[in-house]
């Protein structure tokens, strides 16, 4: 009897080896004392979760929890849409899978001095911004004081953009990619919270927001200069699978900007499981989704826009999708500037970086040098059905993995 | 503890979104602080809680009323998820990789409101009650469950045999777990 309420007290801390685990599983569907013994250990262990002082929840994650219960978006007529077919047929996944780290350039090849010099600012910056914001910082309790200090201090991160942006980028060579991603992805959202947290009614919920903005906007620019922090990036080179929950925690019922346009996001269909290897391939994947919201943001007719990552639509690879209500208008002008025909003005020039940053990483992460070649099998691109506008970026799985990021316990209860 | 009958996770299964709220509203303050006492991090016990009522919600059936109380499943499955970002964290950190939020600090954003003078009263009692215990007893769950040790790992921090590390937890949790039923005949 002892040795039953044992194997209940270690399954429910899931510390029972999992064969055993399994063993205990089959024994409770059939034997009463299994049955209570289990009972018993989690209503005792339930007790002692409650000596935990409390804690006070605020008003946004209830928002984001209760999203959830939401009818989710029939994707359906896109997943059967003619492109998505045509990705299907021709995707192949291939024996050696990319990994990241491919879109790296050396911050010392960058001609441009007062560039090099606004970059490696931005990131010491960044690094001293992190732990203001981090979950355990005062901002993350309430107390605005350090973090605001420091903002003030600092100057927006909106004039770093701008002194970088004056430069003529062609986006054509490997060190103007890397300069533009580390500028046009994560850091005009990453200046918009900033500049919000700064000025006006500080937040929770905005120092949340801006923690994953700074978190991802480091990784980014490590991924996308060698040599800016070696050290560090010798961690986010390391195996270690990242799963899509870390971008459902991340973009879930979040707020979005790009520059002064912001919008909300709504997550749908998201799978459970890894879709990157390692850190500098995250980042590449992370930079890829903040450019679809960049394009998105701004253009969408109600202020929301959708991300959805599937892995079984297109066997082989996840899928991930970003779509929006938009007008005849502004889709024109987004297919202006996907198909690169003359653009109506020069004002839409960053936003096509944005589209090249997304080719070239998928000339990356396909292992194909041909755009063209890309862009016939559908492994990116856009479309619109009804008033919706989709755009997407298939990107290889990985292959032969069940769980998802960092999982180190058998979670027997789950 | 508070009340979440089982009924509600049977309207839950049948997809109504108003039970769902109502579950969240009375138990998601007590799963988060058990989350943040763990992590100390408040954006991670906000992930955890939200993976947990995403979990749920998704798949409903992988809670069974034979397996007790939902009240209590949830408890435990935050203990899980907590206890494993926990963990991951920590081998980063053993591996010498960075980690900026580690550091266990406790959650300033107290609530003492009179709304909560129930819970509180039970959680005064529970607390009571675990600070009544043995120190070895109260030791090892301590050790145990809000830092995720196993039983050989708390054998050798304590230097205490593995049957008594056993025996110290389930006979701790045992007193804990009676300790409420006493509070409710009083």
């Amino acid at each position: 009897m002892d040795s039953l309420k044992q194997q209940a007290v270690d399954y429910t801390l899931g510390i029972l080896p999992k064969e055993e685990a399994l063993l205990f599983e089959a024994l409770v569907e059939e034997d009463d004392d299994a049955q209570k013994h289990l009972t018993d250990a989690q209503d005792g262990f339930a007790k002692l979760s409650l000596t935990a002082p409390p804690s006070q929840l605020g008003a946004e994650l209830r928002q984001r929890v209760l999203e959830q219960a939401q009818p989710q978006r029939d994707l359906n007529p896109f997943l059967e849409s003619r492109d998505i077919c045509t990705l299907r047929d021709n995707f192949t996944a291939f024996d050696h899978r990319y990994s990241g780290g491919g879109v790296t350039a050396d911050i010392s090849d960058l001609s441009n001095k007062s560039v090099t010099s606004n970059i490696e600012k931005n990131y010491e910056s960044l690094i001293h911004l992190l732990p203001l914001v981090s979950g355990d910082s005062r901002a993350a309790a309430g107390d605005f004081s350090d973090l605001q200090n420091f903002l003030r201090s600092h100057g927006s991160y909106n004039d770093l953009i701008n002194k970088t942006l004056q430069h003529n980028w062609s986006g054509e060579s490997q060190t103007s990619r890397s300069v533009l991603r580390t500028t046009l992805a994560t850091l005009p959202s990453l200046s918009f919270f900033s500049d919000r947290l700064r000025d006006f009614q500080p937040s929770v919920a905005d120092t949340r927001r801006l923690f994953y903005l700074c978190r991802d906007q480091l990784k980014i620019m490590r991924a996308s200069f060698s040599d800016l922090d070696p050290s560090k990036l010798v961690d986010d080179e390391k195996l270690r699978l990242h799963g899509a929950g870390l971008l459902r925690s991340k973009w879930w019922g979040a707020e979005h900007a790009y520059f002064s346009s912001n919008g909300k996001v709504k997550c749908g269909h998201f799978f459970d499981g890894p879709i990157t290897e390692r850190c500098v391939e995250f980042a590449e994947y992370d930079a890829n989704m903040y450019c679809l919201a960049n394009l998105l943001s701004p253009r969408s007719s109600d202020g929301e826009f959708h991300f959805e990552l599937l892995k079984d639509a297109v066997p082989g690879c996840t899928l991930a999708v970003a779509s929006a209500k938009m007008s005849d208008h502004h889709f024109s002008t987004l297919s202006a500037i996907i198909d690169r025909v003359a653009l109506p003005s020069n004002q839409f020039t960053q936003d096509q970086f944005l589209w090249d940053l997304i080719e070239d990483s998928m000339t990356q992460g396909h292992q194909c040098t041909s755009t063209k070649e890309l862009r016939e099998q559908k492994a990116y691109g856009y479309s619109r059905i009804g008033s919706c506008t989709y755009l997407w970026f298939a990107w290889p799985a990985i292959p032969n993995t069940q769980d998802g990021a960092d999982a180190v316990t058998g979670n027997p209860l789950l | 503890m508070p009340v979440i009958d089982n009924e509600i996770w049977f309207r839950i299964k049948e997809g109504e979104a108003a039970a769902f709220a109502e579950l969240y509203d009375g138990f998601a303050g007590a799963m988060f602080s058990l989350s943040i006492e763990i992590l100390g991090d408040r954006w991670e016990a906000e992930e955890v809680i939200q993976d947990v009522f995403s979990y749920l919600w998704r798949k409903p059936e992988s809670f069974s009323p034979k397996k007790g109380k939902l009240s209590s499943w949830l408890l435990v499955i935050t203990r899980n998820r907590s206890i494993d970002r926990y963990r991951s964290r920590k081998r980063r950190l053993d591996r010498g990789e960075s980690d900026e939020t580690l550091a266990q600090k406790p959650d300033p954003s107290l609530i003492d409101g009179a709304a909560e003078a129930t819970q509180n009263d039970e959680r005064n009692h529970l607390q009571h009650a675990f600070g009544d215990l043995p120190k070895e007893q109260r030791q090892v769950l301590e050790l145990s469950y809000f830092k995720g040790l196993n039983h050989q790992e708390i054998s050798d921090h304590l230097l205490l045999s593995l049957g008594t590390v056993k025996s110290r937890i389930r006979l701790g949790i045992e007193k804990l777990r009676n300790s409420l039923a006493t509070l409710r005949n009083e």
